[in-house]
């Protein structure tokens, strides 16, 4: 039993990496708070619904088409919100105020266009493109669960988790390895002497804000896998959720992130297991403690407190 | 006259005698009772926000508590409703210095903070484990007790003494000291304020007005759940609600809530999403476009608003 | 001006760290009632830091300061305000969505001055404040803002006086103003600090100096004599040289 929650919370928690990571990104850039990050999950989540009920694909199609649009989405609302935002005399409060008002429209608009039924998608259909492939290398049948420590999991976890790994990779990758990342970085770092610099911190800012969408929405992708259904509801909770993930590995270091969500979805799942009844207090006791214990998170310098 | 008095006398009574006339010329009475809970939790809001800079993001908490400490006093010890009501404000201050801890994170941080520990709470009171006590997710019946009337004369009590509070800080030295303290927490201490004290009694002051709500709410509610007691609409509602009108002020808040519950009693019910796309837009025009509130119309032509 | 009375303020070797940076590295210093002392020394050489630990936003990592023979390292600034310490800020820090009366309104409540604090009017009146008393702090221009945090500061009746960086950025009209004003309150027996980087300004209204490096001392005696030390000289190289 302790095997299966292990490698179960091994598996949801660098799923749930993906899901804080864009979050993070935003925050440690741009020191705004993306209330609507949760609906972006959502609304990745009804493209794979499309990809896979309207069109037949294979849900994973949805992870580039997710990525590109939430990308070109986030470049637009950043420059249509946050300068302005930027310009006011407290944006960090005043920032969960309108992305709360972000994720009302969002969530309005998704229930008039969808209604508010729940939305789930076969979970064979995931990775269809490559049953052939996991047979060759885990053996058994193309429909059947995974192997992993001579216990079984559903292959749309591991699928899940693989993406999600790559995803970080590919974060990584960016921040390190390209200008615009080492860029990115800078203004995280130091904000207001990347202005003096002249970075031009509209586009660094920008280009981050499109890429924390885009991952939310990846990570909506796979969420009608690891949760089972969504609705245009979905949002709020994930969130939240988000939330607990991101301030455990540490806000505003988006790597940090990573570490959280392993955390987080191996606490989960243990307590799933063992006290199955209070496992929904746990994202927000463990919040209130990490935020309370350790500001900075488990990977952060610096802390901040009034 | 004192600026207190003529507040008291042209504000303040003016409202109550209004809200306690409506009944007996308007049937919805529920309609009113929930403009007078909302009148107090925007008043609420504005004492720790407004005052102090904290924006409470998980206020529902206190006000859930507050109805759940009503929901025991009357199944388990029989007391008598004022007695629960009075009880219902002191767990909302039980909660409030059990919380205080969170006073030390700034920014996003507390909100963030904030907003977990009311779900936590929420998780907490609807466990299925302690069903013998708040009966868990299943809801409280309190038929004892019944008596809108009543309630509704409670909820008026409640809001006068919350107006009472807001007056207090709007015209005394002690409200300047607590905008002194969100201004600058630095400069407030080297004028010889004790900063943690005043955060401290300006959190366990709204945390009392949330609780105090709670109590009469679920007197004249009678039967609820905890999803209905710690919706976090009542949060935002209370917050967006002050803040439209603008925080700081007596009659900020009170525009704020007549104007938009207005608004949503309106189109509210009939087609939600349609009015929650409308209140969305309306909260990211708000901050973007008015962030110091509809008062600021006003304060920026240079005129006075108490 | 009684120099020679009893030190009002005493630091014994104070240490500051941020990390592995010693800010204050056993820093030794005196204030007496009446005098006014200034505090120079290289940019980091730890002035605002001594600053911010006497006023109480840092706790020292050891040492001791002593204030009035009590043992004050690391109580809160409020307290200490009640004592009777209080300081300005290089960067102003007014409560800036307040009028200026009422900034000073809440200093004159809270300060708990030991005697009788001058009366509003007359701080307005005596600081150039009064036309613009029923504005938000934020409309004031830097100076202004500046005294205000003077005003603010005094209006606790402060018995030591820390003034960071007051005179920078003022004109000379106002520099002489300002000086005069510092004389005065010395005069009625305030002890005041004074961080600086005019030299000018130090040598006009201080009647003694500390020289630091590094996080501490290496000079203690008048500006003139100063001048004439080769390691005073050596540390300002580069930096600001005496005027």
């Amino acid at each position: 039993m302790l095997v299966y929650a292990l490698v179960a919370g091994l598996l949801f928690g660098l799923y749930f990496s993906l899901v804080g990571i864009g979050l993070n990104l935003v925050f440690g850039v741009m020191r705004i708070v993306n209330l609507a990050h949760g609906d972006f999950l959502m609304l990745g989540a009804f493209i794979a619904v499309g990809v896979s009920a309207l069109a037949g694909f294979d849900p994973l199609f949805a992870v580039p088409l997710a990525f590109v649009v939430f990308v070109l989405v986030g470049l637009v609302l950043y420059y249509l919100l946050v300068p302005r935002l930027q310009g006011s005399v407290d944006p960090e409060m005043l920032s969960i105020i309108l992305f709360f008002g972000l994720s009302q429209v969002i969530e309005a608009l998704t229930t008039i266009a969808f209604g508010t039924s729940e939305r789930s998608i076969d979970s064979g259909e995931l990775g269809k493109i490559l049953a052939g492939l996991r047979v060759h290398v885990f053996g058994g049948d193309a429909d059947g669960p995974v192997e992993l420590l001579g216990q079984s999991f559903p292959t749309s976890w591991v699928i899940s988790a693989a993406v999600s790994v790559v995803a970080i990779l590919l974060v990584y990758v960016y921040l390190y390895r390209t200008r615009l990342g080492t860029l990115t970085r800078a203004v995280m770092s130091r904000r207001e002497e990347a202005f003096a610099t002249g970075i031009n911190v509209d586009r660094v800012s920008a280009v981050a804000f499109g890429i924390g969408l885009g991952l939310a929405a990846i990570a909506g992708v796979f969420a009608p896998f690891m949760f089972g259904s969504v609705t245009p509801a979905f949002g709020e909770d994930a969130t939240v959720t988000s939330f607990a993930i991101v301030v455990l590995g540490s806000l505003g270091n988006p790597l940090g992130t990573a570490l959280g969500g392993v955390v987080y979805g191996i606490s989960y799942m243990v307590v799933q297991t063992y006290l199955s009844s209070w496992a929904d207090l746990l994202p927000y006791v463990l919040l209130i403690l990490i935020l309370l214990l350790r500001p900075s998170g488990l990977l952060g310098r610096r802390v901040r407190v009034a | 006259m004192p600026s207190a008095l003529r507040h008291l006398l042209f504000i303040v009574a003016p409202l109550l005698a209004v809200f306690a006339i409506l009944p007996s010329v308007y049937e919805n009475h529920l309609m009113l009772f929930n403009f007078v809970v909302f009148l107090i939790l925007a008043q609420g809001v504005n004492v720790i926000y407004g005052f102090t800079g904290y924006l409470p993001f998980g206020y529902v908490g206190f006000f859930g508590g507050g109805a759940y400490g009503f929901a025991v006093m009357v199944m388990h010890l029989h007391a008598s409703a004022p007695v629960a009501v009075v009880v219902a404000g002191l767990a909302g201050v039980a909660l409030g210095l059990l919380l205080s801890p969170l006073l030390r994170l700034s920014g996003a941080y507390f909100a963030i903070a904030n907003l977990a520990a009311a779900l936590a709470v929420l998780h907490f009171v609807a466990n299925p484990a302690l069903e013998t006590i708040t009966r868990g997710p299943y809801g409280v019946s309190l038929t004892a007790t019944f008596n809108p009337n009543a309630a509704y004369a409670a909820a008026l009590v409640v809001l006068a003494l919350t107006m009472g509070a807001v007056v207090f800080l709007k015209n005394s030295r002690f409200g300047l000291a607590l905008q002194s303290v969100r201004e600058d927490p630095v400069s407030a201490a080297m004028a010889g304020v004790s900063v943690v004290r005043m955060r401290v009694i300006a959190w366990l002051a709204s945390a009392l007005i949330a609780g105090l709500a709670g109590g009469v709410y679920a007197w004249y509610v009678s039967v609820f759940f905890p999803d209905n007691v710690f919706s976090g609409t009542f949060s935002i509602f209370a917050i967006v609600f002050a803040l439209f009108g603008g925080v700081a002020t007596i009659v900020g808040p009170i525009v704020g809530v007549l104007l938009l519950y207005g608004v949503y009693n309106l189109i509210g019910f009939t087609t939600p999403q349609y009015f929650q796309l409308i209140y969305g837009l309306l909260i990211m025009g708000l901050v973007l476009f008015l962030p110091a509130g509809l008062v600021s119309l006003a304060t920026r032509r240079g005129w006075h608003v108490p | 001006m009684s120099p020679k009375s009893a030190p009002i303020l005493e630091a014994s070797g104070v240490v500051k760290r941020f990390g592995g940076f010693h800010a204050l590295d056993g820093l030794n210093f005196h204030v007496a009632p009446g005098e006014i002392l200034g505090l120079v020394g290289p940019n980091g050489s730890g002035k605002t830091t001594a600053i911010n630990v006497i006023s109480g936003l840092y706790a020292p990592d050891g040492g001791r300061v002593s204030f009035r023979g009590q043992s004050v390292g690391g109580m809160a600034s409020h307290r200490l305000v009640h004592l009777g310490i209080n300081r300005t800020f290089q960067v102003p820090k007014p409560f800036l969505s307040l009028t200026v009366r009422q900034n000073i309104e809440v200093a004159l409540a809270y300060g708990r001055a030991a005697s009788a604090p001058p009366a509003m009017a007359s701080l307005l009146d005596a600081f150039h404040l009064s036309e613009v008393a029923d504005r938000p702090a934020r409309d004031l221009n830097n100076v202004q803002q500046k005294t205000l945090d003077l005003v603010r500061a005094l209006s606790t009746g402060p018995q030591l006086l820390l003034l960071d960086e007051l005179a920078a950025g003022l004109n000379p009209t106002e520099l002489d103003w300002i000086a005069g004003r510092i004389k005065a309150l010395a005069q009625a027996g305030m002890a005041i600090v004074v961080v600086e980087h005019l030299m000018g300004f130090i040598e006009q209204i201080t009647d003694r100096v500390i020289v630091m490096n590094a996080g501490k001392e290496i000079f203690e005696g008048t500006l003139a004599v100063a001048v004439t030390v080769p390691q005073v000289v050596e540390v300002f190289l580069g930096g600001e040289h005496a005027a």
